[in-house]
């Protein structure tokens, strides 16, 4: 592996800090010098990548993702689809990922027990490219709830999206089972959701025993809770059972918010909002019209969605970017839109919004001090970048404009260089 | 993908004429135009095609794998092979599929896989485009009987879900077995007709009834697949020529009356013997505990006697006898499957010539291609390996991944050819300055 220095660059440092220009020396896997000058940075024996202006900022981080939803429109329809080729989805997706500029996502539920750990074990091993990840169990839910995709006359546990507990042993077990498996997070859907009629978004219905027996085995094992949590009542459920990563997020009162912000430095909210204003504005094609939509409850969910997290973002809670690509209608690697939205809807500054995507990316991969950011002994997750995102956070999805994508030292995505231009006059 | 234009190659074609000097274009993913030239002379550019200049590098058709097995994982038993998750053993596969591509495999034929739907799996994904790898033909698991080779049950684990192969005993059984494997979409369905040494049932005892045997060929055959078998025994392999399985895997035991029955039906027929197995189990697996005297008990060193003194004799009444076979154990790795050319040349009495014509003219009709496979001429697929030396000079340089210079399948490059100003950079060299310019 070979030395990288960026020259000429400028550098989006993540920490919320102005860009500045100046070089930046990648040793092995980390960032070893960060040079705030047109100096150049002495190579020693680096390959030297002149940027000629571009921008250098670090990796994403995608805070709520899903490799195995495989852009079907219906949870049956990811369910659907036979275990080796939802492995091959999987590793596939992976690489989009990391070529698409997320060099860390955090799993956020996998349709098959074993879908998430199978594809991080890949990752880490170099058997197949992908982000840094880590792996979450299936949705574990209740009988009725989102993610029991069984029929009345088809009950096997095989057909269900989740797996489906009833009572605090039932829980535990299904816990343990996925902790063997070696997941790095389990995830239960403390709330209903829209997209499930029987079970809507302010629906609530765990027992405070079933999330007690999973928060108590977790933190045995070291592990994280992660949880599906729409309605008021789910987002101070998780809150009171020490849950610290919380997914939607849609309907807050006072008591909430005020709850979220007496642990805003531990608590991380990723709303998922890409979702809610696909169904109300891009789902039509998938049929579901927007009158559908909003009689499935989806105006009512996406206006109280932004004023909770507007209020949210004002009182200094985290929230991040990611959730819920891999339907049909919000297709994966399309997820750098959540920035947009975050500016749009939630008043986040273009700053703020990478901000969320960077710095609170290396916090919420449990790596605060390495990762997320462009400095010194951080880890070389590094974007190169035709343009300043920060006057268009739009670039950030299109694939021609992510000149280079460096993940560990290593390059995903290798910048164009002139010498291989010439390659069919080789003759 | 655009038009690639080979200029400066030495074309081996494929047809068993002494290789010639010339250019090679290909459009699309078919071989538009073969010439030939002087030595050194240089081609005009043809428009929209790139040039690569060979510098008189060899040229030849893509490599076909008669009898592969992605989803053995180079462990040492066939339960250790069983014993990989799903999960890991796709995702195994997938990575294995490349690796045959890297070396030269540009089509192989699936030979048996270790879970029912590993091999449908990875040949749809490889058409797809999900991953890469060679030209495939997709097997199911291998049917044996209880008891038979494959049959790894134990009696106090007697679930399905343990055998390495699938488990039928009867005709009705059979049926089933085959439509099923059928329905998951197979292009072969494996039959073991005969024992492995290695696994306590010898290699010249058979197994099956012909009834069983019929009714797998019959059901098969309504399906549109192909048979394929294991048949190490003289009895097994005298079946194949009566019940008509076209493939036949390894067929060491070959008596007179076998010779005659193969010469007689030779265009029917495909013989893959995988001496590799044979060869490596006596002599390279002692770190495995097969130390010579195991496997002179286990009957390996008289069956490898008698399966050269076969091929010998096979080789010389024009059956044809393919290259592959049982690589993907521990002292067999996948990759090092052109060691089987080398076998031919060294103990069979090939010439070099029919080695690498047993590789590449016999992969045409063995991929259900016929002649569009397997040669460098006007109008047929481009499968093409650009190689560094003469393999007709020294075979074993195909073993060499250094000295297979390029891949191309299917008109796309896998693997491109090294570019003069991208060579690396060797050490204590000064700095390589690559300059992105906007």
């Amino acid at each position: 592996m070979s030395d990288t220095l960026f020259t000429n660059v400028r550098i989006l440092d993540g920490s919320g800090a102005h860009p500045y220009s100046g070089s930046v020396l990648v040793q092995g896997n980390r960032i070893r010098q960060v040079g705030r000058s047109t100096a150049p940075i002495s190579p020693a024996g680096a390959t030297v990548i002149d940027g000629a202006g571009a921008t250098l900022m670090p990796g994403m981080c995608e805070a709520h993702t899903h490799f195995s939803w495989n852009d079907a429109a219906t949870l049956g329809a990811i369910q659907a689809m036979p275990l080796e080729e939802h492995v091959l989805w999987c590793a596939k997706v992976a690489g989009r990922y990391l070529q698409a500029g997320f060099t860390s996502c955090l799993g956020a539920a996998c349709a098959k027990p074993r879908l998430d750990v199978v594809t991080r074990n890949a990752v880490n091993s170099g058997q197949i490219p992908g982000p840094r990840y880590l792996a979450a169990s299936q949705e574990i839910t209740v009988l009725g709830g989102l993610g029991d995709e069984t029929l009345p006359h088809l009950p096997f546990p095989e057909f269900s999206f989740g797996v489906n507990v009833s009572g605090a042993e039932d829980m535990r077990k299904a816990v343990r089972l996925f902790l063997k498996y070696g997941v790095d997070s389990i995830k239960l859907n403390l709330s209903g959701d829209n997209f499930t009629p029987q079970s809507p978004a302010e629906t609530t219905w765990m027992t405070d025993a079933e999330v007690a027996a999973a928060a108590e085995e977790v933190k045995m094992r070291g592990k994280r809770i992660i949880v599906h949590a729409r309605s008021a009542a789910s987002v101070k459920q998780a809150l009171r059972h020490g849950i610290r990563l919380i997914y939607h997020a849609s309907f807050t009162d006072t008591e909430t918010l005020d709850m979220l912000e007496a642990v805003r430095d531990e608590v991380f909210v990723a709303p998922g909002i890409a979702i809610l204003y696909a169904m109300l504005n891009e789902a039509e094609a998938f049929g579901i019209t927007r009158d559908m939509a909003i009689g499935m409850g989806y105006q009512i969910e996406w206006d109280a969605a932004l004023e909770s997290l507007s209020k949210m973002h004002k009182r200094g809670i985290r929230i991040l970017p990611g959730g819920d690509y891999g339907f049909a209608f919000t297709p994966h690697c399309q997820n750098a839109r959540d920035l947009e939205f975050f500016v749009k809807y939630l008043g986040f500054t273009p700053m703020e919004a990478i901000r969320s995507a960077t710095l609170y990316g290396g916090q919420i991969m449990m790596r605060p001090n390495e990762l997320g950011a462009v400095r010194e002994g951080y880890l070389a997750d590094l974007l190169l970048v035709d343009g300043d995102p920060l006057a268009n956070l739009s670039i950030l999805r299109e694939p021609k404009r992510l000149l280079a994508v460096m993940k560990d030292g290593q390059f995903a995505k290798a910048p164009d260089i002139a010498s291989q231009r010439a390659w069919g006059r080789a003759a | 993908m655009s038009d690639v234009l080979f200029t400066n190659v030495r074309i081996f074609d494929g047809g068993g004429e002494a290789p010639f000097t010339g250019d090679v274009l290909v459009q699309g993913n078919r071989i538009s135009r073969v010439v030939k030239t002087a030595y050194g002379q240089r081609s005009t550019p043809v428009l929209g095609a790139m040039t690569i200049d060979g510098a008189g590098a060899f040229l030849m058709p893509g490599m076909v794998e008669a009898h592969t097995h992605f989803s053995w994982n180079d462990q040492p038993s066939l339960d250790a092979i069983q014993r990989m998750p799903p999960e890991e053993h796709i995702l195994w596969c997938a990575e294995v599929a490349k690796r045959y591509l890297d070396m030269g495999w540009t089509s192989c034929v699936g030979a048996a896989a270790a879970k029912p739907r590993l091999d449908v799996v990875i040949r749809n994904a490889i058409n797809d485009g999900t991953i890469v790898g060679p030209r495939y033909l997709a097997a199911g698991q291998e049917i044996t009987v209880p008891g038979g080779l494959g049959d790894t049950t134990q009696p106090h684990l007697p679930q399905p879900e343990f055998a390495f192969g699938a488990v039928v005993s009867g005709p009705h059984e059979m049926r089933r077995c085959v439509r099923m494997q059928a329905k998951y979409g197979v292009d072969t369905v494996k039959i073991n007709l005969s024992g492995e040494s290695i696994t306590g049932m010898p290699s010249d005892m058979s197994q099956f009834t012909e009834e069983e045997i019929r009714v797998c060929v019959q059901e098969a055959k309504a399906w549109g697949k192909r048979v394929a078998s294991h048949a190490r025994s003289t009895w097994s392999i005298k079946e194949c020529v009566r019940q008509g399985i076209e493939v036949i895997y390894h067929a060491s035991f070959c008596d007179e009356e076998a010779l005659d029955m193969l010469e007689a039906h030779k265009f029917e027929h495909f013989v893959a013997p995988g001496l590799a197995w044979l060869i490596n189990t006596c002599f390279n697996a002692s770190q495995y505990g097969l130390t010579r005297e195991v496997t002179q008990k286990m009957g390996y060193h008289r069956e490898l006697e008698a399966a050269i003194e076969s091929m010998k004799a096979l080789r010389k009444r024009g059956v044809r006898i393919l290259p592959g076979g049982d690589y993907g154990f521990a002292w067999t790795p996948h990759g090092t499957n052109a060691r089987d050319l080398e076998y031919f040349v060294k103990h069979v009495g090939m010439s070099t010539m029919e080695a690498l014509l047993s590789a590449t003219a016999w992969g045409g009709p063995m991929m259900k291609m016929g002649k569009q496979l397997g040669y460098i001429r006007e109008g047929c697929l481009a499968d093409i390996l650009l190689v560094d030396g003469d393999p007709l000079a020294d075979i074993t340089i195909l073993q060499d991944k250094s000295r297979i210079l390029a891949v191309m399948k299917d008109g796309e490059f896998h693997r491109a050819p090294p570019v003069g100003q991208a060579r690396p950079v060797r050490t204590g060299a000064p700095a390589t300055v690559n300059r992105w310019a906007a």
